[in-house]
């Protein structure tokens, strides 16, 4: 960071001489920075500017539109705060939201907000205010183009202002989810007098009004953003341990697309993160002290959900093969490094809920070609199988928004060709895939997962079409075991009740080889310069510099 | 001549708008016979976790779901009363997004320009005056080695100098005063080829006139010689080079922004582009348009005030001499 500082006089430098006077500096900043001692104090220090080179500045600003995306995301992150905080481990804790309590069978919540909560034009952040937060999360405004929040809970009725500091939320059925998923990273408070602008309105950033501990300085589409810190800022969440001001005197968000520019501007001291890195360069960036983060959200775990109606994938047997066919530690050994953790069930280990199931995950190309065998399908001479004059065929489409699934498709194409697999690779951009791969569609027998959830219980309504659910498995309502299992899940009220359950389900998905994990989950990488320490990672992985300071 | 070059004048502008218009219809036909659109995209992205009927209710607001032949009408009635409407990527309104980007493309293009300008004359100069010992020649053959070059190649050879070796500038912090140089040189480069051809071209012309050889036998010196006297007349169908440089000056300035990173009309272009964003690829098209519809009709209309030589006949002119008549002439 000395580097960015002291290269501003370059800028205003009319004289070869001031430049090349600045070069010099500059040079030198360059060579103290590379001799860093390790030896820091280790108390935050106020003040500092960070830069953080990221790929895109995503497409809109409108805050329901873009909450969820990978890149607005990091900003919002800053701007923004929650009701309650969800921790990297899901741990629930209070933010906006002092504390909570709900009616016997989870259909009625209330929440007591902290008071003095202000937003940045100095409005109060009072119930009124979260309640129009609540409903345009649940409704958005499509009429106008401001979209819902696709994972807020379909089951939400109405909530109300009791007083300035209370709000009372009703659902039409059971919502276990709803306070963990007050701290998802669709479910962002804006002020409403923001919410109620137009969308063009919205779009500019600059126009925002929200409570986070930074506000936006300055903005450029496709260029930058800058934050800057507020300093009356008094109420972050407690679990991080501070509830003050920030550190940082401003977070420059810089677009640089292209990836090694990204990684080699941070190693030569011009900027101090650089977000998604490639995994090969994480080790040797590592070892040359970078600090390297690869944060786990809550979530899928990356794999694939089988469509059961597309044949042979009808099969038990051929479902249980491909489950055990696949070697997954050779994924992390090859197309990652050790930083990633193995699947132990179809969601991630951090959910709360999560249990381990790694013996059913584990590589048994012997049981897996015993069970094709029995199925009836014949290896053929050139070493794949077949059945009724077919070959035993798997299409699978790389999922565009996971740099690494292509490598990973060919790395398991390769071991299911061993057993008899005939894999077809179909790698398409964004807009492609959009419109030709489906999860449950016709020609897709398997669909490549990469979703975040903030609560296990939304994953029981995905999996069938019960509620408007999404039918992973193109089962519909006919398998019995899963809809009990569904059902139990959703109408849970308390996780006693509900954990068992969960537990129950994600063995049997496992078993029936409806879900075949490959890895889990890590979407955003972080490289960062040694000095800056203290950011943190929450529930969705994203890295926040709130709590972060720049050591001398 | 008056009556002439009004009919004239009025003609060409005609020409000029009919240009604009069908560059904006163009536009949307090519963009709307790809599949997709920018808010289904968007939509799908499995993270959002939205249904087909969420999907659709959204897209209607934009009216994504009308047939192709009245989303044109919309967009061109609101046009043509100079409402570029709003992006379908980002929301804000059109005008905005390219009000934002343009200083920085407009800068980059005017600097480019300049250093086009600036290398152009001190070719020409040393095409003159240069001792044949000093390699006159060899710079007489440097404009066909700058026309042969692509500039991305001089941008990358550049960024590596001055950028990673000598440390001039940051590639971070594009628009700083050292990087937009960099830049303009790299844009200047390749269009100082074709002024200084014509440039060379027209002062071998000239200096084989009698008056230059009366100068030079009372004494002129050569710069004074160059500057008051053989540089006006041989640049005169620069001006013509020039108005046929802009279309460079805009396209190379769109690679020249991608390869040092900045944020003008070029990188507006690449981001609707890859999002199918059609109101805004309209409007810069019809922009780019309108910037080369605008520089040509200029120059066509100035052009007879200028030179006499040219005069306009039944509100007709005789066509501004091109690049190979000039080239040819000398």
């Amino acid at each position: 960071m000395t580097t960015t500082r002291r290269a501003r006089p370059v800028r205003r430098a009319r004289h070869l001489f001031a430049a090349l006077a600045a070069m010099v500096v500059l040079l030198a900043g360059c060579s103290s920075a590379g001799n860093a001692s390790e030896a820091g104090s280790g108390r935050p220090t106020d003040g500092g500017d960070i830069t953080f080179l990221i790929d895109s500045l995503g497409t809109t600003w409108i805050p329901n539109n873009s909450a969820i995306s990978s890149f607005e995301g990091n900003i919002w992150g800053h701007v923004t705060d929650k009701l309650v905080y969800v921790d990297a481990n899901g741990q629930v804790s209070p933010w906006v939201a002092e504390s909570w309590e709900q009616n016997q069978n989870a259909t009625e919540f209330t929440l007591h907000l902290k008071q003095g909560v202000t937003f940045s034009d100095g409005s109060a952040l009072d119930a009124a205010a979260v309640v129009t937060n609540l409903d345009i999360w649940s409704k958005g405004r499509p009429q106008d183009g401001i979209n819902p929040i696709g994972l807020f809970p379909k089951t939400y009725d109405h909530a109300e202002a009791v007083d300035a500091s209370t709000v009372k939320v009703y659902f039409t059925a059971p919502t276990l989810g709803f306070i963990p998923t007050l701290g998802y990273h669709g479910s962002i408070l804006i002020s409403p007098k923001t919410l109620a602008s137009p969308a063009s309105d919205q779009a500019d950033l600059s126009k925002t009004v929200a409570s986070g501990p930074f506000t936006v300085q300055s903005w450029k589409e496709g260029d930058h953003v800058t934050l800057v810190r507020r300093k009356d800022y008094n109420w972050g969440p407690a679990a991080l341990g501070q509830t003050g001001p920030a550190h940082l005197d401003s977070i420059t968000f810089k677009q640089v697309p292209e990836q090694s520019l990204r990684v080699s501007s941070v190693q030569s001291g011009q900027a101090d993160v650089a977000y998604n890195a490639s995994p090969q360069e994480l080790e040797s960036l590592k070892s040359e002290g970078f600090t390297v983060a690869v944060p786990r959200y809550l979530g899928f775990v990356n794999g694939w959900a089988i469509n059961t109606k597309v044949a042979p994938y009808d099969d038990l047997r051929v479902r249980q093969a491909l489950q055990a066919g696949i070697n997954r530690q050779q994924i992390i050994d090859t197309v990652y490094t050790p930083d990633w953790k193995p699947a132990t069930s179809f969601i991630q280990s951090n959910v709360p809920g999560a249990t381990d199931h790694s013996n059913l995950l584990g590589y048994d190309p012997v049981k897996a070609n015993q069970l094709l065998d029995e199925a009836g399908w014949v290896k053929g001479a050139d070493g794949v199988r077949v059945k009724d004059g077919k070959p035993l065929t798997l299409t699978l489409y790389s999922n565009p928004y996971l740099a690494t699934s292509k490598s990973i498709d060919e790395l398991l194409a390769q071991q299911l060709t061993t057993i008899g697999w005939k894999v077809d690779i179909q790698a398409y951009d964004v807009v492609t895939y959009g419109q030709r791969v489906k999860v449950g569609g016709a020609a897709v027998p398997a669909y490549e997962i990469t979703r975040s959830f903030i609560d296990a219980g939304t994953v029981a309504g995905i999996l069938t079409d019960a509620n408007k659910g999404e039918d992973w498995f193109g089962l519909g309502e006919s398998d019995p075991t899963l809809n009990a299992l569904r059902d139990g899940i959703a109408k849970a009220s308390s996780l006693d009740q509900r954990n068992p359950l969960l537990d129950q389900l994600q063995s049997y998905v496992l078993e029936q080889g409806y879900f075949i994990p490959r890895t889990q989950i890590v979407q955003r990488i972080y490289v960062q310069n040694p000095k800056l320490k203290g950011e943190t990672y929450n529930g969705v992985a994203y890295a926040n510099y709130y709590t972060a300071y720049l050591e001398k | 001549m008056s009556r002439g070059y009004l009919s004239f004048a009025l003609r060409r502008l005609a020409q000029a708008i009919v240009v604009i218009l069908v560059a904006y219809v163009f536009t949307f036909v090519v963009i709307s016979i790809l599949p997709g659109d920018p808010v289904t995209n968007v939509l799908r992205n499995p993270q959002n976790g939205f249904s087909e009927d969420d999907i659709a209710r959204i897209v209607g607001y934009y009216g994504l779901d009308q047939p192709i032949h009245v989303q044109l009408w919309r967009s061109l009635s609101k046009f043509l009363v100079g409402d570029l409407g709003v992006s379908l990527r980002s929301n804000r309104p059109v005008a905005d997004l390219i009000g934002e980007v343009l200083g920085s493309t407009l800068l980059l293009a005017a600097a480019g320009l300049a250093v086009a300008l600036l290398l152009a004359v001190a070719i020409a100069y040393g095409s003159q005056f240069l001792p044949k010992r000093y390699g006159q020649d060899l710079l007489r053959t440097l404009p066909s080695f700058f026309l042969s070059v692509p500039n991305f190649v001089i941008g990358l050879v550049l960024i590596h100098v001055f950028a990673f070796q000598f440390r001039l500038f940051r590639v971070i912090d594009a628009e700083s005063p050292w990087a937009t140089l960099f830049a303009a040189i790299a844009l200047g480069v390749p269009v100082s080829a074709q002024i200084a051809e014509v440039l060379i071209a027209g002062l071998d012309h000239e200096s084989r006139q009698e008056y230059a050889e009366v100068a030079r036998s009372r004494g002129l010196g050569q710069a004074r010689l160059f500057a008051r006297h053989l540089l006006k007349p041989a640049s005169l169908p620069v001006v013509t080079v020039i108005a046929l440089t802009v279309g460079e000056l805009l396209g190379g300035s769109l690679i020249t922004e991608t390869i040092f990173g900045r944020t003008g009309v070029g990188s507006l272009i690449q981001r609707s582009v890859t999002t199918q964003d059609t109101p805004v690829l309209q409007a810069v098209v019809s922009l780019a348009a309108l910037v080369f519809v605008t520089v040509n009709l200029v120059a066509d209309l100035v052009y007879p005030l200028l030179d006499p030589r040219v005069r306009v006949v039944d509100g007709r002119t005789a066509p501004r001499p091109t690049v190979q008549e000039v080239g040819a002439a000398g």
